[in-house]
C-alpha cells in the first residue's frame, strides 16, 4: 500500500474522547481534536508560485482532553509538538480535522466568532524574555486582556490580586519587565493567561527556559492554581521529568504522529511504543547506584517531515523492527503500513505493528 | 585515575563594572586527571563557564582582575603571553562549546573548518589535513566522511555539528577536553549519543575532560568527580558516589530534590527558595544562606571554606557533620514516604 493511500484512511477507530482515559475523565471533554492535520506549503517561482512539497508537521492526531485534566505532550524538537497546540487554539488554520471546544465546533468560526472562545483558552509561552512586551510596564501586560475583551471597570486592583496569586509583589505593578528575573518573568505570564479565568491553558515549554530550583517553583504554582482554579492543561514540554511530574496522561509525538498515549504511570513504567522506550532509556537517570538498564541509543537522526519515510513514521531508526526482522532490514508492514493507534492493553494506546513487551528490553542498537 | 593533567588553585575572576565588581568565580581549587571526567554542576550565573574560558585565556585580561594559578603541564597558563599559550590551546587543551550552531562557520565547508584547525598547529600539506580529518569525522561517527566533507553547517543536524565540533577539538589529540554545556541544546536521544561518544572517545585516547552542565542527571551518568557550584565558589567537590549518594551541602540537597523524579510521580516538588544573588552583591557569609531552610547563627557572618569536616569529602557548610547526615536521612525519608 503506497504512504498516500494510507494516510488519507483515518488511521484510528477509537473516538478520541476513548483514547487512554484517565481517572479525572468524568463527564463531557472540554477540547476534542479529530484527525487534525497541518502541512505547510513549501513554494517556489516568484511570480507563479507553485507548491513543490510540504512539511508535514501535523498528521491525523487525536485526542481529548477532560476538564480539570493535564495532558503532557511530549516529543523531540520538529515532532509537531507546538504546531499541534497553535492548530488547536486556532492560532494557525488547520489543513484538515475538526476541534471541537465545549461540545462546538470551532474549526470553521472567523476571528470575530472566535473572540468568545478566546477567552476560555488562554496560551502561555517558552521564551520569558521574548514573550513580553519590552516597553509595557506589568500592569499593562497583565491588564491587556480586560481591555482587549472591553471588561468594565477598574483593571488595576484585578491585576494586583493575579501578581499578588501568582507570587509577585502587587507594587511592582509599574515596573518593566527587564527588571525581573526569569522565573518571575514566567510568573507574569501565568498571571496574563490567568486573567480572564480561562477554563483552558495551554502550556508550551513554559519551564524549559528556568534553572532547575526556579522550575520547581514554577511547576508547584501551575499545580496549586490547577487545585485552586480547576484549570485544564496541555502541557508540552521535551523534558520527560517534567511532563511525568506534572500530567495525568501524556501523549507522544514523533514525526507530526502521536505514536502512544496512555496515564502517566502506565507509560513510563510500561511503554509500548519501541519510539517511547527509546526517549525514556535515553534520559539520564541522575541517580547512583540505580538499576542499569541498557540505554537504546537510537541512530541516525530525527527524518526530515518534509519527506517522511513510508509507513511507520519510525521504522527507519526502529531497534525493535530490527530485531523482528532478523537483523535484516525491517518488517514489510513496518515499511508500508502507517500503524493505527490501537489499545493495546487496557487503556492503553500505541501506533505499532509490534508492540514492546513489559519485560522486553531492547537491544542495544549498534552505531552506524 | 591517572596523574594530575590539570590544577586550578585558588582562581579568581573579578570583572568590574559601573554598578561594581562582578566576582564570577572567587577562589576556587580544583584538580582534573587524566582519564577522568570532572563535572562541574551549578545554576546560571555561578561561574563554571567563566572558569574554564580563563583556563583557556578566552577572557580578556583588560578586562578582568584574574588571579591565582592554573597549572597545565608544568606551565602557568594565567602568566602566558597570547603567544605562549598559541601553541597550548587548541592542541594540548581544547574545547567543545554549548551551541553548535554558533560555532561553525556558517560560509565555509566543515571540512576546511576541521583541515584549518589542523593546519593551526601542524605544517602538514592540504592533502594529508584532508585525510586526516576524513578520519576524524569517522571517528565521530559521521557516516560517508568522505562526501561529508564538502558539506556547509547548514546541511547538517544539530547532533552532527556536534560531532564534528568534537572531531575539531580532538584533532590534535589533546589531554584535555573542555565541553562547556556540550548536550544542552540537543534533544534526549541525541544527547545520549553525544555523552556516549564523550566517554568512547575519553577511554580510548585516556584524556581528561571537564564537563560542564546545569544537569544532574548528566553528571551522574558519566561524571567520575563532581563539583558544585554556587555564586562563584564551589560548595562541594567530591568523587560521584560521594556527592549523589550522601550530599553534604544544603544547595546540593536543593537541587537533587527540585528536579522532577522520572522514575516514579513524586509528590510536591520542594524548590529551593528564593532566586541566586547577584554577584555584584554576594551576601555576606555563606552566599547561599538567604535561601538556606537550616541557615543558623554563623552563616550570614562567617564564609564557610571547602573542607573536609568529616563526612570524607570537601564542602562548605557550617553545619555538624552528623547534623547533615540526620538532616539528609530525614529529608530523603520524607520524599520516600511522599512518594509511597
Amino acid at each position: 500500500m503506497s504512504r498516500a493511500a494510507s494516510t488519507n484512511e483515518p488511521t484510528t477507530d477509537t473516538p478520541p474522547e476513548d483514547i487512554a482515559k484517565s481517572s479525572k475523565a468524568v463527564g463531557e471533554p472540554l477540547v476534542t481534536v479529530e484527525n487534525l492535520t497541518k502541512r505547510f506549503p513549501i513554494k517556489k517561482g516568484i511570480i507563479f508560485q507553485r507548491e513543490v512539497a510540504a512539511v508535514h508537521a501535523v498528521e491525523d492526531v487525536s485526542f481529548a482532553i477532560y476538564p480539570g485534566e493535564t495532558l503532557g505532550l511530549v516529543g523531540e524538537s520538529g515532532c509537531g509538538k507546538s504546531t499541534t497546540a497553535r492548530v488547536l487554539l486556532k492560532l494557525i488554520e488547520p489543513t484538515s480535522g475538526k476541534i471541537t471546544f465545549e461540545g462546538e465546533d470551532i474549526t470553521n468560526l472567523n476571528k470575530r466568532q472566535m473572540r468568545p472562545m478566546r477567552r476560555q483558552a488562554q496560551m502561555m509561552f517558552q521564551d520569558p524574555y521574548a514573550s513580553l512586551n519590552p516597553r509595557q510596564t506589568i500592569g499593562q501586560i497583565i491588564g491587556a486582556p480586560f481591555r482587549i475583551h472591553k471588561m468594565s471597570g477598574e483593571a488595576k486592583p484585578k491585576v494586583q490580586e493575579l501578581m499578588e496569586r501568582v507570587g509577585l509583589n502587587p507594587e511592582h505593578y509599574n515596573r518593566y519587565a527587564h527588571e525581573f528575573s526569569g522565573g518571575q518573568r514566567q510568573r507574569i505570564g501565568v498571571a496574563r493567561a490567568l486573567a480572564l479565568r480561562p477554563k483552558l491553558i495551554v502550556c508550551d515549554e513554559p519551564v524549559s527556559a528556568l534553572d532547575v530550583s526556579i522550575q520547581a517553583q514554577v511547576l508547584n504554582l501551575f499545580e496549586d492554581l490547577q487545585g485552586e482554579f480547576g484549570l485544564t492543561y496541555l502541557f508540552i514540554s521535551h523534558d520527560l521529568g517534567v511532563v511525568r511530574h506534572i500530567s495525568d496522561r501524556i501523549a507522544v509525538m514523533y514525526l507530526g504522529h502521536v505514536v502512544e498515549v496512555a496515564t502517566a504511570d502506565e507509560l513510563y513504567n510500561n511503554p509500548k511504543h519501541p519510539y517511547t522506550a527509546a526517549l525514556l532509556s535515553a534520559v539520564p537517570k541522575g541517580k547512583v547506584g540505580a538499576q542499569v538498564t541498557t540505554r537504546t541509543v537510537l541512530t541516525g537522526d530525527v527524518p526530515s517531515p518534509v519527506n517522511p519515510p513510508s509507513g511507520c513514521p519510525f521504522h527507519p531508526r526502529c531497534p525493535k523492527a530490527r530485531q523482528v526482522a532478523g537483523g535484516e532490514g525491517v518488517p514489510e508492514n513496518c515499511r508500508d503500513d502507517l500503524p493505527p493507534l490501537g489499545e493495546v492493553v487496557d487503556n492503553h494506546h500505541a501506533a505499532c505493528w509490534y508492540p514492546v513487551e513489559e519485560t522486553e528490553e531492547l537491544a542495544k542498537a549498534a552505531h552506524a | 585515575m591517572g596523574e594530575p593533567i590539570l590544577e586550578v588553585k585558588d582562581l579568581k575572576v573579578h570583572f568590574p563594572t559601573p554598578d561594581g565588581v562582578v566576582k564570577a568565580v572567587d577562589g576556587l581549587t580544583f584538580t582534573v586527571h587524566r582519564g577522568e571526567t570532572f563535572g562541574i554542576v551549578g545554576e546560571s550565573g555561578s561561574g563554571k563557564s567563566v572558569t574554564c574560558l580563563t583556563a583557556l585565556g578566552l577572557i580578556k585580561r583588560e578586562s578582568a582582575q584574574i588571579s591565582g594559578e592554573v597549572l597545565f603541564e608544568g606551565h602557568d597558563l594565567l602568566k602566558l603571553s597570547n603567544e605562549d599559550l598559541r601553541p597550548i590551546r587548541g592542541k594540548g587543551l581544547s574545547m567543545i562549546f554549548q551551541d553548535p550552531f554558533a560555532c561553525l562557520h556558517p560560509f565555509y565547508r566543515v571540512g576546511d573548518q576541521i583541515i584549518e584547525a589542523i593546519q593551526c598547529h601542524d605544517s602538514c600539506d592540504k592533502n594529508e589535513a584532508k585525510n586526516r580529518t576524513i578520519g576524524l569525522l569517522d571517528a565521530v561517527g559521521i557516516p560517508q566522511p568522505d562526501d561529508r566533507i564538502r558539506d556547509y553547517p547548514h546541511q547538517f543536524s544539530g547532533g552532527m555539528r556536534q560531532r564534528a565540533m568534537i572531531a575539531m577539538a580532538l584533532a590534535h589529540n589533546p589531554s584535555l577536553l573542555i565541553a562547556d554545556e556540550p548536550t544542552t541544546a540537543l534533544d534526549v536521544t541525541v544527547q545520549a549519543q553525544i555523552l556516549e561518544l564523550i566517554d568512547h572517545i575519553k577511554q580510548e585516547f585516556n584524556i581528561g575532560v571537564i564537563l560542564i552542565t546545569h544537569d544532574l542527571g548528566v553528571v551522574a551518568d558519566v561524571a567520575q568527580s563532581v563539583m558544585v557550584m554556587y555564586a562563584g565558589r564551589a560548595v562541594e567537590y567530591g568523587s560521584r558516589d560521594e556527592v549523589f549518594s550522601g550530599p553534604l551541602h544544603p544547595y546540593t540537597w536543593g537541587l537533587l530534590e527540585s528536579i522532577p523524579n522520572i522514575d516514579r510521580k513524586g509528590g510536591r516538588l520542594v524548590p529551593i527558595e528564593g532566586a541566586p544573588p547577584s554577584l555584584i552583591r554576594v551576601p555576606t557569609g555563606c552566599a547561599f544562606n538567604p535561601r538556606c531552610p537550616h541557615r543558623f547563627d554563623p552563616c550570614d557572618k562567617d564564609r564557610p571554606e571547602l573542607l573536609d569536616r568529616g563526612g570524607g569529602h570537601p564542602e562548605a557548610c557550617h553545619l555538624r557533620i552528623e547534623d547533615k547526615k540526620r538532616l539528609w536521612n530525614e529529608r530523603e525519608a520524607g520524599r520516600v514516604e511522599v512518594a509511597s
